[in-house]
């Protein structure tokens, strides 16, 4: 009993010294709370919430000809997102794109009719000036769907132009019903085989001018795009882009925070030179780690729930699952990044080394944690370093409950806790390898 | 070297050797620190007194020898005997973005201190004399306030053992000396002190002295024993009203119980070494007046430690 109260003072003195430190520090906690919210607020300020607009240059021999289809896909496809005007000169366009005063250059092909009735492709040349991958993913986003537009109005010109020429077939095929049933009905009735092949001509002919009725009643808009698509998802499909990345940025936010305080900590300890007190105390390397764990465990879940309060108040982030889910998902999380930070503090020889490391960790979450690049996307090496960050499992669980309203899948929950609990055992080998040992 | 009984050595060091390498820190090192006793360990920079501190508490596993701190080897202390010591570092390692009492709080939650302990620690900061700066952070104390403060947080656990290692370097003679004051203190309430300088004065506030070079123990003394050794016995100063001519010297040389070669401090002031300075004083103003020579002070010198331990070394280097 006496050993068990004493391993509890042992520990106690972590949580005092750690959090009175922290608490010191009144800046530290003031940027730890509204620096979150600062940054999401201006991320929201700075997105615009819809495609870029591109201004673009369309160059075309005679503006004329091709004036009505241009206008026509602008309006079609969205005006905002094509600013355009058009050129003649091809040469002249180009230049305006090297130096920034277009976005796209779209060549219209000069005689397109004559190309394909020629039986070949007519070809609009697109030019960009991007350099990022995702600008230039976006631009051949932007050129594909103007394309499938043209040949979309193309083709409803012809259907159009097919359905009104088809006006006096209709009607020369009604005249031919009448002189075919005039036919067959002065045919004599002994002659059953003529009559019969009379028959079946005037009811393939009384058949065709059913269809050719029906194609012409179709609208050409329905003939050449007979489908669309309409999308219902099962989950909140309202969220802003704040709304979506809120769970997100919480989760790396306290990923980070664990980890940098965690990774100064023991090596700070060990440059200052008390290690070498606490191999000589009565305290072992099991009660120094759980005292830390606990000392920050119990300041960061404060944390979080005031980042927490804060999102749902401040800027409306629903929780749609149980609070109870989204509390454990926290402490798990910041369980299993204190494990990383100490690792790190225990591996680094210097403070630098330690936030060197921090830092790094922290841009692999950014690229890899599912935070930007969806983690489908990425291939399968890649997802194993993934899978290693606290940060993916965070923001997977963070996301499925606030904004699905379930636990998720629970290998992910599961995952990050045994993550979490070898991280530990790895730490506690390590720091008992460095106050019980020996130096040499 | 002193001989005590086992049962009072709190200390017992048997052939330790502690090498890293090829470099020899600590060579064949043999010694026994009695219970109840100040021991300090002197020798210059460099000499292998951390080094030996670390093997005591247990930081440093010895390369050979056997080693028993409070009757067990220290690489196998338990909590309980952990607990039992104390161990002041030479650098301030406490806590710079904490207050005098939250390091001294801290230090007694990791040594295991009871919840109830604010007496005693209002008690060592009186002790150490921070009471008054108690809510100072420990980043603003000068350096002489900062080795009060790391003495206290060594002292709150009460440890029957104390180790530490240059707890004077770097401060002032002033508080320098109120720090062998405490010490003293410390021992009367039954604490055993083994105590680590460079400043080789100290030695005298010691009840016994090792005197370590080269990672070498080259002798372990009283005080006085250390000057007696350092000098071949006692000294004692000679000054008459008249002058002491070179045949009163080879005179006072050849008496049977003075030691070497009389040193000249002026026309009438000598000094000679002595087997025992309490029987020679008599033998020594019989002589004088046998001489016709009128003494107008004679006394038993205590030559500096500085000086001792000098001539210490210089005898090692010698013999080397």
């Amino acid at each position: 009993m006496i050993r068990f109260f004493k391993f509890l003072i042992r520990i106690s003195s972590f949580l005092g010294k750690e959090l009175t430190e922290i608490f010191r520090q009144p800046k530290l906690i003031l940027t730890l709370v509204l620096g979150p919210f600062l940054l999401m607020f201006l991320f929201g300020l700075a997105n615009p919430g819809q495609g870029r607009i591109l201004r673009t240059t369309f160059v075309v021999t005679d503006p004329n000809s091709f004036k009505k289809e241009i206008d026509s896909f602008t309006r079609s496809f969205s005006s905002s997102l094509v600013n355009y005007v058009i050129e003649s000169d091809k040469e002249e366009a180009l230049v305006k794109l090297a130096n920034n005063q277009t976005d796209m250059v779209i060549v219209v092909p000069d005689v397109p009719l004559e190309t394909i009735q020629n039986n070949q492709q007519a070809e609009f040349l697109i030019y960009h000036n991007e350099i990022d991958p995702i600008q230039i993913g976006y631009i051949n986003s932007v050129a594909s769907v103007y394309v499938d537009e043209i040949n979309r109005q193309f083709l409803q010109s012809v259907v159009e132009l097919e359905q009104g020429d088809s006006a006096s077939l209709q009607t020369n095929l009604a005249t031919a019903i009448t002189k075919m049933q005039t036919l067959r009905q002065a045919i004599p009735m002994s002659d059953v085989n003529t009559a019969t092949q009379a028959a079946d001509l005037e009811r393939d002919l009384t058949d065709l001018h059913e269809k050719l009725t029906t194609f012409r009643t179709l609208a050409s808009g329905i003939l050449v795009k007979p489908f669309s698509a309409k999308i219902s998802g099962l989950s909140n499909d309202q969220l802003t882009v704040i709304g979506f990345f809120a769970p997100a940025v919480i989760a790396l936010l306290l990923q980070h925070f664990s980890i940098t305080f965690a990774s100064l900590s023991i090596v700070r300890e060990t440059r200052s030179g008390i290690m070498e007190l606490f191999k000589v105390a009565p305290i072992t390397a099991f009660e120094t780690l759980v005292g830390k764990y606990v000392s920050y465990l119990f300041f960061e879940i404060i944390l979080s729930g005031l980042i927490t309060y804060l999102a749902v108040w401040l800027l409306k982030i629903p929780i749609l699952g149980q609070l109870q889910q989204y509390a454990l998902a926290v402490v798990v999380l910041l369980f299993t990044s204190l494990g990383v930070g100490f690792l790190i503090s225990l591996i680094s020889e210097t403070d630098t080394q330690a936030v060197q490391y921090s830092m790094l960790l922290l841009l692999a979450s950014i690229f890899f944690s599912g935070f930007f690049l969806d983690l489908r996307l990425m291939k399968e090496p890649i997802t194993f370093l993934a899978w290693s960050l606290p940060a993916t499992y965070g923001i997977r669980m963070l996301q499925d409950i606030m904004l699905r309203g379930s636990p998720g899948p629970q290998l992910v929950f599961l995952g990050i806790l045994i993550m979490g609990m070898v991280l530990f055992l790895i730490d506690w080998l390590l720091l008992r390898r460095k106050m019980e040992s020996q130096y040499s | 070297m002193k001989n005590n009984d086992l049962a009072g050595n709190v200390v017992e060091a048997q052939d330790l050797t502690k090498t890293f390498g090829d470099d020899i820190a600590v060579q064949s090192l043999n010694m026994q620190v009695p219970r109840g006793t100040i021991f300090g360990f002197v020798g210059p920079s460099g000499c292998g007194k951390t080094t030996t501190v670390r093997l005591l508490t247990g930081i440093y596993k010895p390369t050979s020898g056997s080693l028993s701190v409070l009757g067990k080897n220290p690489t196998d202390f338990s909590k309980l005997d952990r607990e039992k010591i104390g161990y002041l570092i030479q650098q301030f390692v406490l806590y710079p973005d904490l207050t005098v009492w939250e390091n001294l709080n801290f230090a007694a939650s990791f040594y295991g201190v009871g919840v109830f302990r604010w007496g005693r620690l209002n008690k060592l900061l009186n002790f150490v004399e921070l009471a008054g700066d108690k809510n100072k952070l420990a980043r603003d104390l000068s350096g002489g306030m900062k080795r009060r403060l790391s003495l206290a947080a060594t002292l709150v656990h009460n440890p029957e053992l104390l180790f530490l290692d240059e707890p004077t370097a770097g401060i002032d003679p002033i508080l320098r000396r109120k720090f062998w004051d405490y010490f003293k203190e410390l021992q009367a309430e039954g604490h055993t002190l083994f105590i680590t300088t460079q400043y080789v004065g100290e030695a005298a506030f010691c009840d016994l002295v090792g005197v370590m070079y080269g990672g070498r123990l080259l002798m372990i003394e009283t005080p006085d024993g250390l000057r007696r050794k350092a000098y071949g016995g006692d000294v004692i100063g000679i000054r008459t009203n008249e002058e002491i001519r070179s045949e009163h010297r080879q005179q006072l040389e050849g008496l049977p119980f003075v030691r070497g070669k009389a040193k000249i401090i002026s026309d009438q002031e000598v000094e000679v070494t002595v087997d025992d300075a309490s029987t020679a004083v008599t033998m020594l103003l019989e002589w004088s007046k046998a001489q016709n020579l009128t003494v107008e002070m004679m006394e038993q010198k205590s030559p500096p430690f500085d000086d001792v331990f000098v001539r210490i070394i210089e005898k090692e280097i010698a013999n080397d």
